[in-house]
């Protein structure tokens, strides 16, 4: 199974983490004006969020074992119980830390690295450093994509990439359609004028960060999926992120898209990548981010980085 | 700033910093009590004041990086491990490399290397925003504990380094004893070397840029090479402590990279006051007091079962949020500007100033 085509499909499953994860950060770059280190940690949030969902729905009702898709209906609840423990998590903490605070985004960074830290620290006192997954059934691969593809896709493979596919078509439709979306918008391109022009900024940045939040709750859940749930999983995972962020132009949440899609691609191609190692997978992601910043520090669509 | 308006005669000490000097004789005081009554061993007592000397000198280095000319370094870690592996290849019995040179040759090449490093590094970051600075030097300190984990047949791997040769072998003294003299002499060339510079032309010109990159760069200075030689210097400093610590310590692992050590520093320059060497000192006695404290609270207070670990993580995480939102100027900042006002007053700036 080290086939080009076994490793693009590994990329589509990673980039689907890597976007969900880009979007939140690039919102909140664009709309709070600061680089958020604790959106990796927010992912493990959701993650765990989803672990407790996961034990409360086992078995909570007759049907809650029905299998859709190949996974249980309990793991989709789950996995929508985490995206509401990201969102809460993000709002309460924009309310507490953030908000108060009068600082520029160079102070609101530094203070981001201590929310990071806090986040870790109690998942980390909850449920031990230790590793833990979802206790689902790992099915095997699915004979249609095998004897079609040659490819080895598990069913939580092709729900991970269906579900984001459904949550960015859903969050395209709410900015280009919705007052909500317009609004987002125009805070994002010009805060003070979308003020003059009668929009409450405090709850756009709200619902920001409620769409930030769940979105990385999504990408954590996914994470721990595909691999396993543990409390560093984010915090690892962060630096990928903003390489997407950065590759896509910092505050677009297209970009965002389009960068994690094409970094999520590049970190599970690094096996077909001569004289680079596996284990420097997330090293490529880096260095592909340091040349970016190089040739067009604005990124694919992105406006100015003065 | 209100400091403005009363502005105190330089070398007297306001309240803030009369509080600070009465809290240090109270902790050097209770850690010589605890000596005399032997709760702590003097060999360790001076094992933890070498390893705050440590701290001090990577507040320090960090310190002319973001407290002089505002550049966000994320991977404190990363070049403290460049000096550290650096030296512990050159002079270690068992290191790959077979060398076994005196520790001069250590520190010579952490000098070299960092410095190449900080270079590489600052190229295509240095021109840009300063949250880029920020995200690439956390990949940057990524990358480097990935090679020190990954290219086993120069590093070792995560076996890690030992047969590291004690310092100044020959002298008469306790090894103990010794590297604290070390770190001690260490951290007053550095202190000496920095209050010069920042008082040079050059540590003012570092300073406009921080309070205003504009102005300097309205004023005919090139923003971009200043900022690079505070880049250098601080991550050359931040090596030496490295190489200081594998002689202290004579282990060394991949582990020791990771990036909590960096937010440890982090915290010690918050803490200590943007900008003021004299807050490193603070600071790092504070960071080797939350470290090792956290250790003592293990076996004394916590009930056996709960991690300490985490605690001591949340306490750094809180800790970072609570000075940046109620003091962040930090214990002792610096007395007497020559540029009014810091990043923080961008959008002040009144008349009276």
């Amino acid at each position: 199974m080290s086939s080009l085509p076994q490793f693009l499909a590994n990329g589509m499953v990673f980039s689907c983490i890597i976007v969900l994860g880009a979007i939140g950060l690039s919102l909140v770059y664009s709309i709070a004006d600061f680089a958020n280190f604790a959106h990796g940690d927010l992912m493990t949030v959701g993650a765990f969020g989803a672990l407790v969902g996961g034990r409360y729905f086992e078995g909570a009702f007759p049907g809650a074992d029905v299998s859709v898709f190949g996974l249980p209906v309990s793991f989709y609840l789950a996995l929508l119980a985490g995206m509401a423990v990201g969102a809460v998590v993000a709002v309460l903490t924009e309310r507490i830390v953030y908000r108060p605070m009068d600082a520029g985004s160079i102070e609101l960074l530094i203070t981001s690295i201590g929310v990071a830290l806090s986040y870790r620290a109690l998942v980390q006192l909850q449920f031990g450093a230790g590793r833990r997954s979802y206790d689902i059934g790992r099915g095997g691969p699915i004979d249609f994509f095998r004897e079609t593809l040659g490819i080895g896709m598990t069913s939580r493979s092709l729900v991970i990439v269906t579900l984001t596919f459904v949550l960015v078509v859903a969050l395209h439709l709410l900015l280009q359609y919705t007052t909500l979306g317009r609004k987002m918008r125009a805070t994002s391109d010009n805060p003070s004028l979308a003020k003059v022009s009668g929009i409450r900024t405090e709850n756009v940045v709200v619902a920001m960060w409620i769409i930030g939040g769940a979105l990385a709750a999504a990408g954590g859940v996914f994470l721990g999926l595909d691999t396993i749930v543990r409390p560093r999983m984010g915090f690892d995972i962060l630096l990928v992120v903003f390489a997407a962020v950065i590759l896509g132009g910092i505050g677009s949440v297209y970009g965002a898209m389009l960068g994690g899609f094409v970094i999520g691609m590049t970190h599970e191609l690094t096996p077909v990548i001569p004289l680079v190692g596996v284990e420097y997978d997330s090293a490529v992601a880096f260095i592909l981010m340091v040349i970016i910043l190089l040739v067009r520090p604005s990124g694919i669509m992105g406006g100015e980085a003065a | 700033m209100s400091a403005a308006a009363t502005l105190p005669v330089v070398g007297a000490l306001n309240s803030t910093e009369r509080n600070v000097l009465i809290g240090l004789a109270v902790f050097f005081g209770l850690l010589f009590v605890s000596m005399l009554a032997g709760v702590i061993q003097p060999r360790y007592l001076f094992f933890l004041l070498s390893l705050a000397g440590m701290y001090v000198l990577l507040t320090m280095g960090l310190n002319v990086q973001w407290g002089y000319a505002g550049l966000i370094n994320f991977s404190v870690a990363a070049f403290w491990g460049i000096g550290a592996y650096c030296a512990a290849l050159v002079t270690a019995s068992n290191s790959p490399l077979g060398l076994e040179l005196h520790p001069v040759f250590g520190l010579v090449a952490a000098v070299v290397v960092s410095a190449l490093v900080a270079v590489l590094i600052g190229i295509p970051t240095l021109r840009l925003r300063e949250d880029y600075l920020a995200i690439a030097t956390l990949g940057l300190a990524e990358v480097v504990r990935l090679l020190i984990l990954n290219e086993e047949q120069w590093t070792n791997g995560s076996a890690g380094v030992s047969g590291i040769p004690r310092l100044f072998e020959g002298l008469p003294f306790d090894s103990v004893i010794r590297n604290f003299y070390v770190v001690l002499g260490l951290i007053v060339v550095v202190y000496l070397f920095l209050r010069r510079v920042h008082q040079s032309p050059w540590g003012r010109v570092l300073r406009t840029i921080r309070a205003d990159e504009d102005l300097a760069e309205a004023l005919g200075k090139d923003t971009y090479a200043f900022k690079m030689q505070a880049f250098v210097l601080g991550s050359v400093i931040m090596a030496a402590a490295g190489v200081f610590y594998v002689h202290l310590n004579l282990y060394l692992g991949p582990d020791d990279l990771e990036p909590i050590q960096t937010f440890y520093v982090w915290i010690a320059v918050i803490l200590g006051g943007t900008g003021s060497n004299r807050g490193a000192m603070i600071g790092g006695l504070t960071v080797v007091a939350i470290l090792e404290g956290t250790r003592f609270l293990n076996t004394a207070v916590i009930p056996a079962g709960v991690d300490v670990a985490p605690l001591r993580l949340l306490f750094v995480g809180l800790l970072i949020i609570l000075v940046i939102r109620y003091r962040e100027e930090g214990l002792l900042p610096p007395q007497h500007e020559l540029v009014a006002g810091g990043v923080a007053d961008e959008k002040g700036g009144g008349p009276d100033e």
